[in-house]
């Protein structure tokens, strides 16, 4: 982890507030697994005042992509960023997806939630065979979807809610067929909070072992502000930045 | 270069910047980025007896230049944080003072005593100003009569120097802090958090489960400067001054208005290597101004 000045090689609007940024940050990009974030501030501002938390979306020394959907003042301001800029960015921080060579791996990605994923994807799929259940509302809220397709993977399973690509319905509608089909040993999911309490009741009875990437907003992203806790099934608090963001699915509590 | 050296009376710190409870983890946090025994000192998070959940999130709430804060003192209670504090002090010199808390007065005392024991420790700083620990936002520090009876019996219980903690919340700061003073407290650290609250008119509700937080960050800076030169003008003992602080300027204006030494809070969070940052811009500011050492300006205000 070190604390490195960003130079904006690219920047790429995707429509629907979702933007791509291509950062030239050598030591992030070189030491990036899977499932890990940066801590990234605009310069230098302090409104805001916190640096945002984002998902690695790939990594290829010395850059890394970002990418994010503008959804508050921060995310604003990123997207206004543009080639030669530079943002300060702190990382990699938190801990990973795990490698799991031999294991049949189905990846579950809802909206935004495709970061980890693809980084993973990305980073471990020529060496296995990986299948990929992707959602969203959507055509307009999957604008990675080209790149996606491009990935190394067995099979692709797309659903939009309203039918504007792949299968019409929400992914959690898919999930149970498809895991009984391909028989995974394990699923690694990330996206909206709803989505993922709806897959750890689905996924219960199956012999799975499920692993989840969380967001929270963060203060710090180190674990000194203990700023971005999530409760556990057992009543106790975990920090996301650096306990996290990857959990074992049934150690969190979801919102019934 | 300038002499930063920065008297507290009991102690020379070697310079005027310590990190601010709650801001810096346990120290250990901030070792990849930078060698505390730059720092004057380090303040570990507050500490009970117990360990401590803290309050449910969200936890956080940006303001612009702000940050409003409910962590409520989660912690992993007092004997887990002697085994970090001898394991920070085996990796660094800096000084390490010990932020003391408690749910009623019986355990400030008890807690006090426990890290008063340590070598490891150079000083403890009663956290008599928390908001976030009771609904509402109460603490002893918005009374005179509680915050004396509390300074003099920890007071009693420990061998090591004692910096009283302030509320920016209380009614009368200033009658606050001649009480520590009076009741023993070798210095007085403030501001802690203004008590502050914010909604979500979507849901009609307080963003926080406690209702109110603590804010602090640049935002505070002028209604803090205005508390410390306000204590400071009726203080015989140091005063740290604490509000706000992001660069080596923000930190000399305390220093000006008569504090002897600063707290350095938020900016860990943005900047982790912040209160670094501000030891050397410090420097570049006193060289800039031609002044030799900090008692050259200190409590200097022209006014």
């Amino acid at each position: 982890m070190q604390d490195e000045r960003g130079l904006i090689e690219e920047t790429r609007s995707l429509g629907n507030g979702y933007h791509l940024l291509k950062i030239a940050v050598p030591h992030a990009a070189e030491t990036a697994r899977p499932g890990q974030f940066v801590m990234a501030r605009i310069l230098p501002a302090l409104d805001p005042l916190l640096r945002r938390p984002l998902g690695i979306l790939d990594a290829r020394p010395p850059y890394i992509w970002l990418y994010f959907q503008v959804l508050g003042s921060g995310t604003r301001l990123l997207a206004g960023q543009r080639p030669g800029d530079s943002l300060d960015i702190l990382g990699p921080l938190g801990n990973t997806f795990p490698e799991l060579p031999g294991q049949r791996v189905l990846l579950i990605a809802g909206g935004r939630g495709i970061v980890p994923l693809f980084h993973y994807a990305r980073a471990y799929g020529e060496r296995r065979s990986l299948l990929l259940l992707h959602g969203g509302r959507s055509k307009a809220d999957l604008p990675l979807l080209d790149r996606v397709r491009a990935l190394r993977l067995e099979r692709l399973f797309v659903f939009s809610e309203d039918g504007s690509l792949g299968q019409q319905g929400r992914l959690s509608d898919g999930l149970e067929k498809i895991v009984r089909d391909e028989r995974p040993d394990v699923t690694l999911s990330c996206g909206p909070e709803a989505m993922l309490a709806a897959l750890a009741k689905l996924l219960k009875p199956f012999p799975t072992r499920n692993l989840v990437s969380l967001e929270a907003r963060m203060g710090c992203g180190f674990g000194a502000c203990q700023g971005c806790v999530i409760r556990t099934a057992n009543g106790t608090y975990r920090r996301v930045c650096d306990e996290g963001p990857v959990f074992p699915m049934e150690e969190i509590q979801w919102p019934t | 270069m300038a002499d930063l050296s920065a008297d507290l009376g009991f102690c020379t710190l070697k310079n005027p910047v310590i990190t601010a409870s709650g801001t810096f983890g346990y120290g250990e946090e901030f070792l990849p980025f930078y060698d505390l025994d730059v720092l004057g000192a380090v303040v570990m998070k507050g500490i009970f007896r117990e360990e401590r959940p803290g309050n449910p999130p969200p936890r956080l709430h940006e303001t612009p230049a702000g940050l409003l804060n409910s962590i409520g003192l989660a912690g992993p209670g007092s004997a887990a944080l002697q085994e970090i504090i001898r394991r920070l002090h085996a990796r660094t010199p800096v000084p390490i003072i010990v932020n003391v808390c408690g749910g009623n007065d019986d355990e400030f005392v008890e807690v006090a005593a426990l890290f008063s024991a340590m070598d490891e420790v150079a000083m403890l700083e009663l956290n008599i100003s928390c908001p976030n620990v009771k609904k509402g936002g109460a603490c002893p520090a918005q009374d005179a009569g509680h915050t004396a009876r509390l300074v003099k019996r920890v007071k009693e219980g420990i061998r090591k120097p004692l910096v009283v903690k302030l509320s920016p919340n209380a009614a009368d700061i200033v009658g606050v802090a001649q009480a520590a003073q009076d009741a023993g407290a070798d210095a007085l650290s403030l501001v802690n958090t203004f008590l502050g609250l914010a909604v979500d008119l979507e849901t009609r509700r307080p963003v926080f489960a406690n209702v109110y937080a603590g804010l602090s960050g640049p935002a505070v800076k002028p209604l803090a400067l205005r508390l410390v030169r306000e204590v400071c003008r009726k203080a015989y003992v140091p005063v740290i001054g604490i509000g706000g602080i992001a660069s080596g300027r923000d930190a000399l204006d305390y220093i000006l208005v008569g504090a002897s030494a600063v707290q350095v809070g938020t900016v860990n969070f943005y900047d982790p290597a912040g209160a670094a940052r501000i030891v050397a811009e410090i420097d570049a500011e006193m060289e800039r101004l031609k002044i030799r050492n900090l008692s050259e300006i200190r409590g200097k205000l022209l006014a």
